[in-house]
């Protein structure tokens, strides 16, 4: 998928993460902060480009703000930007396919 | 429990006079320029929480001391940024007390410069960096000078700095305010700038981009008296400089002679001080007189906002008479004409 405007999704509230995402010509540039990067940075890292592969986005910059949120939130607030950033947040969402 | 965040209207006199009195409580005066805010109420509806926007930055935070610790600040940040991207902005500046930086580090916000009683803060990581690499690649060989104007509109005051500058320096950078804050756009603004100096060919005309921020919409809630503010925008501004001047080796910035504004004086005093601590020169250029009048922006917007367009005559460069008397500046003209004040702007 093709990020074509930027999109913003989820809270900085307790447990969720908010992530915008931007058009990007470099790659993924990803920028993570968490309140628990410590223990948990890495894998937060790992969950969100995989949910972005898996959504085949190629060139994005990605600003994730996480307040200790599962990685299923993380997943659904990845998805969730990243279809409003190119308007499928109305309909043609890939249930069963890309978003599982 | 119970609590509500939602869109307190400028309207709703009675939420607004909880605003001001909450910020009032913590320490906080309203901010002049604030176009959106938001609040959080609790089930009898007292305000416990409140946050505003203004252009791309967000502004005039407080929480009652009551119901600190319990994230509401998250909340209503959180609000103010869905708030922004709707509106196209997710590239938001902030200006906050040092004690307060951390809090803002924690929701995704970076420190740009740090003075002893303000951070200025971007939710971009090297934000800032990037601008300043870019910069770098408009870098000459040779003195370099710089000057920074609104050019609200373009005079021959503003063309007799430049001309001046551009004859004592081998190059001369000139930022022009990108910022909004005020009737005449900014697009109107540089295009005028860039035809008047088109004869200068040792001008580099920039847009100051977002880091340069005007006096106009300087953050200042948090300050205490109004020399405070501009003694702070001051060493923001300079704080900002210092990083920008290396990336084009500029070693020396021009600044008109101010006797009209106690304001723009009392700032033009904080350059004059500070400028040669970073080790760079000031020349402080005398303002342009014409019929023993000192030629100025404000006194040309005065001109347009009493209808006396024919008056502006003297004080402009042919490119600035010439856009005031096309029909596309009819808007322009009229939004002018409709301002309260048009002096300081």
């Amino acid at each position: 998928m093709e990020i074509l405007k930027p999109a913003i999704a989820g809270t900085l509230e307790s447990s969720d993460a908010q992530v915008t995402v931007e058009p990007g010509e470099r790659g993924i540039e990803l920028t993570l902060t968490s309140s628990v990067m410590n223990p948990y940075g890495r894998q937060i890292k790992a969950t969100v480009l995989e949910t972005l592969e898996r959504l085949e986005v190629k060139n994005a910059r990605v600003i994730v703000v996480d307040k200790g949120a599962l990685d299923c939130t993380l997943k659904a607030r990845v998805e969730c930007a990243v279809f409003r950033s190119c308007g499928q947040s109305a309909a043609n969402i890939p249930w069963g396919g890309a978003v599982r | 429990m119970g609590d509500t965040l939602t869109v307190i209207s400028p309207r709703d006199a009675r939420a607004q006079r909880q605003v001001d009195r909450l910020l009032e409580q913590e320490g906080i005066q309203r901010d002049g320029n604030l176009d959106y805010t938001c609040g959080i109420f609790d089930s009898d509806w007292r305000l416990a929480a409140t946050g505003s926007c203004y252009g791309n930055t967000i502004r005039c935070l407080a929480v009652d001391r009551e119901r600190q610790g319990a994230g509401l600040l998250n909340q209503i940040v959180g609000r103010l940024m869905e708030v922004q991207a709707e509106r196209g902005n997710t590239h938001l500046f902030l200006c906050t007390k040092p004690q307060s930086a951390k809090f803002f580090g924690d929701l995704g916000f970076y420190q740009i410069v740090r003075l002893d009683n303000l951070v200025f803060m971007e939710n971009r990581c090297q934000g800032f960096a990037r601008y300043c690499a870019a910069l770098e690649k408009n870098r000459r060989k040779g003195t370099s000078a710089a000057i920074v104007m609104n050019a609200n509109p373009f005079t021959l005051g503003h063309l007799h700095l430049v001309e001046r500058a551009a004859a004592e320096s081998d190059v001369v950078h000139l930022f022009v305010l990108s910022e909004e804050a005020g009737p005449i756009p900014f697009a109107v603004r540089k295009r005028r700038v860039q035809e008047g100096t088109a004869h200068l060919s040792n001008v580099i005309c920039h847009d100051s981009g977002p880091y340069m921020v005007s006096a106009a919409t300087f953050p200042s809630y948090f300050l205490k008296d109004e020399d405070t503010v501009v003694r702070t925008h001051a060493a923001l501004d300079l704080a900002v400089f210092r990083k920008i001047a290396p990336c084009l080796n500029i070693t020396r910035r021009y600044v008109g002679e101010e006797r009209a504004s106690r304001v723009t004086a009392l700032y033009n005093q904080e350059m004059i001080r500070r400028l040669p601590e970073l080790g760079l020169e000031c020349r402080v250029v005398p303002r342009l007189e014409k019929n023993g009048k000192p030629v100025s922006a404000s006194a040309v917007r005065q001109l347009i906002h009493d209808e006396q367009l024919e008056d502006i005559r003297p004080l402009v460069p042919d490119c600035t008479w010439n856009y005031f008397h096309a029909p596309e500046a009819r808007a322009v003209i009229d939004a002018i004409q409709r301002a309260q004040n048009v002096i300081h702007q």
